[in-house]
């Protein structure tokens, strides 16, 4: 523990006074970090993994949680793409629906009603640094939520969706856990779809635990669509066992704060994760994602993809930590992240960060920002095609081969008229 | 009818004088062979044409159909129907050859007061000059040139040109790079673009393009300016002497 005395801000009262005596994490749990919460207050820019980060805007607001209930039953825009989807529905951090019908082998429970030892595996990530604060705050507080669990040999064709609707309320702050557990072999797709409602300003700081047994497979889509005041902290935690693979597709395309972390731990051999993402923020969105690959076991291998599009005084963040532990002998992990600035106020930061501790391993890494190519806009353009429509077909087609990566073909279809349509607003800056 | 008429064109790029006074017309019907050493100026003479920014034009004029070329934007010129067959194509990965395709069409048909072309009607065109350019259907879905030979770029580089149907193809060294049986292929289309209102200028080093495609005039072009003119005997009087004796004898 720092014995250095420099004085954290405190925790923002309106946080302070919503902290519960008790949630849905195990009680020794829930109390050891709400003390950590409140010693630590919010991460400020001086924690090491919040330095480009700034919570201070959180601060000075007073959100509180939605009282009573808060449902507005919307058509969530994926749902036509997904029409055999399984729908899990939260409004402002509430579940609202949660299928029963449900195919062999899945199930779902609200935290509500979660066994302990649900809620274990739930909660099983302890925050050790003024880093993991939010972690801390989650733990603290979550009270809703939901137990996704694939029995072994259970091969899901229907994928789960987890549709939530954030700000339905306005000026309201939701804290959510999810627990995804796969048996051995199973096999799943889970979409989360983000949307801010309404334009309104609201905050939901939530948590994921993945576990995945030996073989197991699962795509873990998180697509932020929508809302320009909507603030997400969003923290995944993946463990693998042998052979598992995990596949998460990180798209986001909106948020006045959208704050990802992804720590996927590979904890043996044969084990196997794909970190793809596309950012893109505008106006004067922060779009900031940090992910920690920890490999330690041999043979196992990770795979990262990372791009930022970033216009008007929109900022994208990316840091991609890859920690190789010193028996972790012939993993291979590539790590590549790639950046386009379309405007003189927009912002990027990205930052490779490998520790390696084994010494026969295959590691690479590379990073790069750039404006959209003059010879690729000029080529377009002496086919005929106007210059917006040159630089519409350029910036899609940087974004598409992250956006390929969807598991499903009507979702890539879809989600690249998302792009598309995302940028038709855009100015078009020179 | 004349397509264009380039008269006493110089252009630079920064302080370097490259093009030095070119004279040359091209009119509907006509296909001219351009010839040249390199750094002769025949790439930028292509661009400057194309409507490539960072070269400064200080003296001249070209007239296009009637109108001053120099004037309109890169995508004007295109829909206009001057079209620009690269040297160098560029690698696009991302954006899929069909959209290229696509937008490029539809571009030029709004130029003509057209509406988009039907998706069924264009892609049974587009999969018919496909198979004319004996490329695979599966190209349409890869990224515009990525991980491209250098053949299959330049028998892209005629599909384009076969869709679209341009009044005036500037061919800049489409034969460089090409073994034997893309050079047929890609001259058979070239030959496909030939017609009574048409002109074609092809930029080469060497002759052998011009056996499959026969010019109806030779020029030959040598820093800057245009020193010989003839007809397509001229290309193989170049080819049996070498650029050096050639140029020795003529300036």
């Amino acid at each position: 523990m720092s014995r250095v005395a420099e004085k954290r801000a405190e925790l923002p009262a309106w946080i302070a006074a919503a902290l519960p005596a008790t949630a849905a994490a195990p009680n020794d749990i829930q109390s050891a970090a709400r003390q950590q919460i409140t010693q630590w207050g919010l991460p400020s820019l001086r924690d090491e993994e919040w330095r480009w980060t700034n919570l201070r805007s959180l601060s000075r607001q007073t959100l509180a949680a939605p009282a009573g209930d808060a449902a507005q039953d919307v058509p969530h825009p994926i749902s036509a793409v997904l029409t055999d989807a399984l729908v899990i529905e939260f409004v402002d951090g509430q579940l609202k629906t949660l299928p029963t019908d449900l195919p062999a082998g899945l199930t779902f429970t609200s935290l509500e009603h979660a066994s302990a030892e649900q809620r274990a595996a739930a909660f099983a990530p302890a925050a050790t640094t003024p880093n993991d604060a939010l972690l801390a705050l989650n733990t603290a507080s979550a009270q809703q939520g939901v137990v996704i669990e694939v029995a072994a040999n259970t091969v899901l064709t229907r994928p789960i969706v987890l549709q939530w609707q954030d700000g339905v309320v306005p000026e309201s702050f939701s804290q959510t856990r999810v627990s995804i557990q796969l048996g051995a072999h199973a096999q799943a797709t889970v979409i989360e779809s983000i949307l801010g409602m309404n334009q309104n300003l609201c905050w939901r700081n939530t948590v994921s635990v993945v576990t995945q047994a030996v073989n197991s497979q699962l795509h873990h889509l998180s697509l932020g669509l929508d809302g320009d005041h909507h603030l997400l902290t969003d923290r995944t935690f993946v463990t693998l066992a042998r052979d598992a693979r995990y596949h998460s597709l990180n798209l986001q395309l909106a948020g006045q704060l959208i704050r990802r972390e992804i720590d996927v731990n590979i904890t043996d051999t044969g084990a196997h994760c794909d970190l793809f993402g596309l950012m893109m923020p505008r106006g004067k969105q922060v779009l900031d994602t940090h992910t920690r690959i920890i490999h330690n076991a041999p043979h196992t291998t990770s795979n990262e993809h990372y791009r930022t599009i970033a216009d008007e005084a929109g900022r994208g963040i990316f840091k991609g930590r890859i920690l190789v532990a010193q028996d972790a002998q012939k993993i291979s992990a590539f790590q590549d992240s790639r950046n386009l600035l379309l405007s003189d106020q927009a912002e990027i930061d990205t930052k490779p960060e490998l520790e390696i501790y084994a010494d026969d391993v295959k590691c690479s890494h590379g990073a790069t920002i750039g404006r959209l190519d003059d010879e690729s806009l000029y080529y377009l353009q002496s086919r005929g095609i106007p210059f917006a429509k040159a630089r519409g077909l350029l910036i899609v087609g940087f974004a598409q081969e992250i956006i390929d990566k969807a598991p499903l073909p009507a979702l890539v279809d879809w989600l690249t008229a998302q792009v598309t349509r995302r940028l038709g607003g855009t100015t078009v800056a020179e | 009818m004349k397509l264009i008429e380039i008269k006493n064109l110089h252009a630079k790029i920064g302080d370097k004088p490259i093009l030095r006074g070119i004279n040359f017309t091209v009119n509907a019907g006509e296909v001219h062979a351009i010839m040249g050493p390199n750094g002769s100026g025949k790439s930028t003479l292509c661009q400057v044409l194309g409507g490539r920014e960072g070269y400064e034009i200080t003296e001249g004029t070209v007239e296009y159909e009637g109108k001053n070329l120099l004037d309109l934007s890169t995508e004007e010129r295109a829909v206009a129907g001057l079209l620009l067959g690269f040297q160098h194509p560029v690698e696009i990965p991302g954006v899929k050859n069909i959209y290229l395709l696509k937008e490029a069409l539809n571009a030029q048909r709004a130029a003509q007061g057209l509406d988009d072309m039907d998706t069924f009607a264009f892609m049974k065109k587009i999969r018919e000059l496909v198979k004319t350019m004996g490329m695979d259907d599966a190209f349409l879905h890869r990224g515009v040139n990525a991980g491209f030979s250098g053949g299959e770029k330049k028998r892209n580089e005629i599909l384009q040109m076969l869709l679209l149907q341009p009044k005036l193809a500037l061919l800049d060294e489409t034969d460089s790079g090409l073994d034997i049986d893309a050079l047929k292929v890609v001259s058979e289309g070239i030959n496909l673009l030939r017609g009574a209102d048409r002109g074609i200028v092809l930029v080469t080093h060497y002759q052998r393009l011009l056996s499959y495609v026969e010019p109806d005039f030779v020029h030959i072009l040598y820093k800057g300016q245009i020193i010989k003119s003839g007809d397509k005997s001229l290309a193989l009087q170049l080819e049996a002497e070498g650029y050096q004796d050639f140029l020795e004898a003529a300036s």
